[in-house]
């Protein structure tokens, strides 16, 4: 790659950013440096989203000079490597995370707290976020994110499995369903042979707990209860969740097994209805699968919809580099202004409000549904406990998937277990 | 005869039993072949037609950050010849005086050598982490080849030590007669004659570098310093049609290496492993 | 006998050549194997600039710890199912193509292939074939008539579709060596049993079984130490799953040390724990089939 000329930089970087005057300061610093930074930048965009994050950071680094080198790997073990990392000097400059993370990251120390003067200095304002996703980047009263996308659930309809089971009407739209009667009914329709009526989550459906949290919040339950102590997941509503998790497999015999790569079966033709993330789309698309978007179905007593927006966070440093640092913060400010085209390319609507009217966007059927969404949309809780509750929750629940443990002696057990969590 | 028909009987057999075994590993070649879009089919389809390359190449030239497969197999390639390298030249030195010379504690030294062959190297794992830590190799290349060149050490000394016995003495006592130090009698002498067994051992390093996960795993907190077997492993989440092509493609570059060692090097193999095994 | 040393050998000569390997081996191997002993009895935890003894607590805990039973259970079981196949489906090739079949070559190939391929190739491939929806084995099942379930999402199965994967991948490794201790058996004990009337199955019961008997050996000793320590299989096709069906003591202690908790005093002492089940059951074995090996 040829090294654009400092002044082509500049111009380039003017034309193509629309910058606050707040970011004036860093404009004029990142210009007089003489080189530009390649800051480190890891993430977990492990699907279709990474090649458009790729295009969309050979953009950046093509109008800004800052090179950026991605390391990328599943968001599980990616945080492991943050924790490992980051005590031993060797955490990248910038990274994407998701939302619940915060609170054990930043209690452990992994994270850089964002003061609020550098935030707004840098033209990050609350009012442009939705509200939920800037509260989520702080923890106790401290800022350590600032916020990008909202990954989000919503309901994928197999058109060709909808039409095979007489599902879609004389114009060959599939039916929606709305509700959960409506969903086990047109399910109980479509499963046959090989074909599955209805699944929630992408591999291992039994183990998905971002599913299972979206059921719980769906019926007033949560993991934990209001205060944050004690787990609310042995109350009668979650328990209710529980057995209906169950009975997909065992009584409606609707769901595909507990190992069963759902997207997998989706683009097969092989999958009816499916709730899964946002971040599939795109990727079905690219595997030319026919399919509808639909908000997710109210399963139980609200229509609540399960999300984990995305933020960005300095990891801490020994020895922090200014220029690193003001090239991650130039890299922020750049998606946040493009975050249009990330929406329309990998199919995350931003958590900033302003691209939410832009026309492109709420052209495209899917992501208006997700925008329609907007109302219903919850996330984890703020406790450093939560994901470490979420990681004993996969078993359990998988059991309650299989039918190996009624619903009830699970989750009690698993309440006592995220009680007994140490500190 | 009867013999004979029988025989035929059991190459028909086993034949088919062979292409039966080799089957996962053809799905494996025709899936890196398909276009994106063919991928995930059911009915399964062995033809990959249209076919392409282009998962190969995306693997190996493209600049996308999720698939650094390409990095991924140099470092692998990088750390396997390191560790057959420290692995060859330490073991072989330390065999040769525990098969030709007498001192205080050889017969300690080698118990204690052949002994801990039965550590579980699950058991060495979190306190060399903590070495690896301290001595500030995580993320590094020693970081890797070190441990692995330490994991494979007792078995080259025990396998070389072996096959220094047969080796007749004569050819290094004429040496020491004509004044040569024991430096040159080892290096002039008994590796040339030993390379046999040296390219089974180094074939048995390389394989064992090359293949091993847990270590890497928890060594290596730099995604581009991952090796081939923890590139995959952490792309699995991506398991679904747009990244099965590029998995698949680099599982199969990854298995070429010791594919093509093992075609020229069969019968080395064997007799390496036969040495080791049954020659104790 | 030879000289006791040589014109230029001095006293330290040996010394000097052992020395960088025994270096290597004592930092690496020796040094943290009694670390470890250490941190079992510490409350050692990653970016914990302090460690204090904390004496038996942490193998207290694991007397509590469920999941570790479970781990170990699962550990064991898999160890002991898997052994059957894994000594006996090669031996079963390994007679076979010693018995004069043609394309001896292509055949311990084809069976010796699979273990080039690093454990996530071969699990990610597995994965695949079994998926219950999409995978080509699942789809020939069905297709031929038999009731599919899905193997790795049943708890009663999930375990054999883990030993039938390392089955496939580890078979060719140990067939060669089979074939190696086979061709060491004088043709001339068949013959001679051949001309007293012994079918082919008396002779493998009263030749080849008795002369396999250090290769039997090698092959339980390496298998059971692997066995206890599988990790990549499970990993990458269950992930301990359906449930904690397949969760093994090494995943457990991965978890604790770098994925969950960073609690590396836990974690040593599951390693001790799980190092102490391997010996006694490695001086089990060498009791049970005390031969004329020496090791």
């Amino acid at each position: 790659m040829s090294k654009p000329t400092p002044s082509l930089t500049r111009r380039r970087f003017l034309e193509g950013a629309t910058l606050g005057a707040a970011a004036l300061p860093f404009r004029a610093r990142s210009a007089s440096a003489q080189a530009k930074p390649t800051i480190t930048y890891w993430n977990g965009l492990t699907g279709a989203d990474g090649k458009i994050m790729d295009e969309l950071i050979d953009q950046f680094s093509r109008e800004t000079g800052v090179r950026m080198e991605q390391q990328r790997i599943v968001w599980a073990d990616l945080y492991a490597k943050l924790q490992v990392a980051v005590p031993a000097d060797e955490g990248p400059d910038l990274a994407l995370i998701h939302t619940v993370e915060i609170p054990h990251f930043a209690s452990d120390g992994i994270f850089e707290p964002v003061a609020d003067a550098t935030a707004s200095a840098k033209g990050f304002k609350g009012e442009d976020y939705l509200p939920s996703t800037w509260q989520g980047g702080m923890y106790q009263g401290k800022r350590y994110a600032i916020p990008l996308d909202v990954p989000q659930h919503l309901l994928y309809v197999n058109v060709k499995v909808m039409k095979e089971a007489g599902l879609a009407g004389p114009d060959g739209k599939p039916r929606i369903p709305g509700t959960r009667d409506e969903v086990l009914a047109m399910a109980k329709q479509i499963t046959k042979g090989d074909t599955f009526g209805f699944a929630i989550g992408t591999t291992n459906p039994g183990r998905y707990t971002w599913g299972f949290h979206n059921l719980l919040w769906q019926n007033g339950a949560n993991v934990y209860a209001a205060d944050l102590k004690k787990s609310g997941l042995a109350e009668p509503a979650a328990i209710e969740v529980a057995e209906f998790w169950s009975s997909i497999q065992n009584q409606h015999k609707i769901a595909p097994p507990a190992n069963a790569n759902c997207r997998d079966a989706f683009i097969a033709g092989k999958l009816g209805l499916w709730i899964a993330g946002s971040w599939n789309f795109t990727g079905l698309r690219d595997a030319k699968v026919e399919f509808v978007a639909a908000p997710v179905p109210r399963m139980f007593k609200q229509a609540v919809v399960w999300t984990m927006p995305h933020q960005f966070t300095f990891p801490k440093k020994k020895a922090v580099d200014g220029a690193k640092r003001d090239g991650a913060w130039a890299h922020i400010r750049w998606m946040s202004d493009h975050v249009a085209e990330w929406t329309l390319k990998a199919g995350q609507v931003s958590a900033l409000r302003k691209p939410h009217s832009d026309s492109r966007i709420t052209g495209d059927p899917v992501l208006r549904t997700l925008l329609g969404q907007a109302g219903q949309w919850q996330s984890g809780q703020a406790t450093p406990k939560w994901v470490a509750a979420e990681n004993i929750t996969r078993p359990v629940i998988e059991n309650v998937y299989i039918g190996q443990k009624p619903a009830a002696a699970a989750m009690g057990e698993l309440a006592r277990q995220i009680n007994a969590l140490p500190d | 005869m009867s013999g004979s028909v029988w025989r035929a009987l059991l190459t028909v057999l086993m034949v088919v039993l062979a292409v039966a075994w080799l089957l996962p590993a053809v799905w494996v070649l025709v899936t890196s072949l398909k276009l994106t879009e063919n991928i995930v089919r059911v009915p399964p389809e062995w033809i990959p037609w249209p076919a392409t390359i282009g998962h190969y190449g995306e693997v190996l030239f493209s600049s996308s950050r999720t698939a650094r497969i390409g990095r991924a197999f140099f470092n692998s390639i990088v750390v396997s010849l390191g560790s057959v390298a420290v692995v060859v030249l330490t073991s072989a030195m330390a065999a040769y005086p525990l098969a030709r010379m007498r001192f205080r504690g050889r017969s300690l030294v080698f118990g204690l050598l052949v002994g801990s062959l039965m550590i579980p190297n699950a058991v060495i794992l979190v306190p060399q982490y903590v070495l690896v830590q301290r001595l500030g190799w995580l993320s590094t290349y020693q970081g890797l080849i070190v441990p692995e060149a330490a994991m494979t050490f007792a078995f080259g000394v025990f396998l070389l030590r072996q096959f220094f016995l047969t080796i007749p003495s004569e050819l290094e006592d004429a040496a020491r007669i004509d004044g040569a130090d024991p430096w040159r009698i080892f290096t002039g002498i008994v590796l040339p004659l030993s390379q046999p067994v040296l390219g089974a051992l180094a074939i048995f390093a390389f394989r064992s570098a090359w293949n091993d996960f847990l270590w890497p795993l928890i060594a290596v907190n730099k995604p581009d310093m991952f090796p081939l077997p923890v590139a995959l492993a952490l792309l699995r989440g991506a398991y679904a049609a747009e990244s099965y092509g590029p998995i698949m493609a680099g599982a199969v570059l990854s298995a070429l290496p010791l594919l093509i060692v093992f075609l020229v090097a069969n019968r080395r193999i064997v007799e390496g492993v036969r040495v080791s095994a049954l020659k104790g | 006998m030879k000289p006791r040393r040589g014109r230029r050998q001095g006293a330290f000569t040996p010394y000097l050549f052992l020395a960088p390997g025994l270096v290597l081996f004592a930092a690496f191997r020796v040094y943290p194997l009694l670390e470890g002993l250490w941190l079992s009895f510490t409350n050692a935890r990653l970016g914990r600039a302090q460690q204090t003894f904390v004496g038996a607590a942490n193998y207290a805990r694991l007397l509590d710890d469920t999941r570790f039973h479970v781990s170990l259970l699962n550990t064991a079981y898999y160890t002991l199912a898997s052994t059957v196949p894994i000594l006996a489906v090669p031996l079963g090739l390994a007679v076979a193509l010693n018995r004069g079949v043609a394309l001896r070559t292509f055949l311990r190939g084809a069976f010796f292939f699979p273990f080039t391929l690093s454990v996530v190739t071969v699990g990610l491939t597995w994965l695949w074939l079994l998926d219950p929806v999409i995978g080509p084995s699942t789809y020939y099942l069905r297709a031929a008539g038999i009731p599919v379930r899905s193997w790795l999402a049943d708890p009663s199965t999930a375990m054999w579709a883990i030993i039938l994967t390392t089955v496939w991948w580890v078979t060719g490794y140990y067939l060669v060596i089979y074939l190696a201790g086979l061709q060491d058996i004088p043709r001339e004990l068949y013959e001679a049993a051949a001309i007293d009337g012994a079918g082919g199955w008396r002779s493998f019961r009263s030749i080849t079984m008795p002369l396999l008997r250090p290769v039997f050996l090698f092959v339980l000793v390496t298998h059971v130490i692997g066995s206890f320590q599988i990790f990549g299989q499970v990993f990458v096709l269950t992930n301990g799953g359906p449930g904690d069906a397949t969760r093994t003591v090494v995943q457990h202690l991965y978890e604790t040390a770098f994925q969950n908790f960073f609690h590396f005093g836990a974690a040593s002492a599951m390693a001790w724990v799980l190092f102490l089940v391997i010996l006694a059951f490695s001086l089990l074995q060498f009791r049970l089939l005390r031969g004329h090996t020496q090791y």
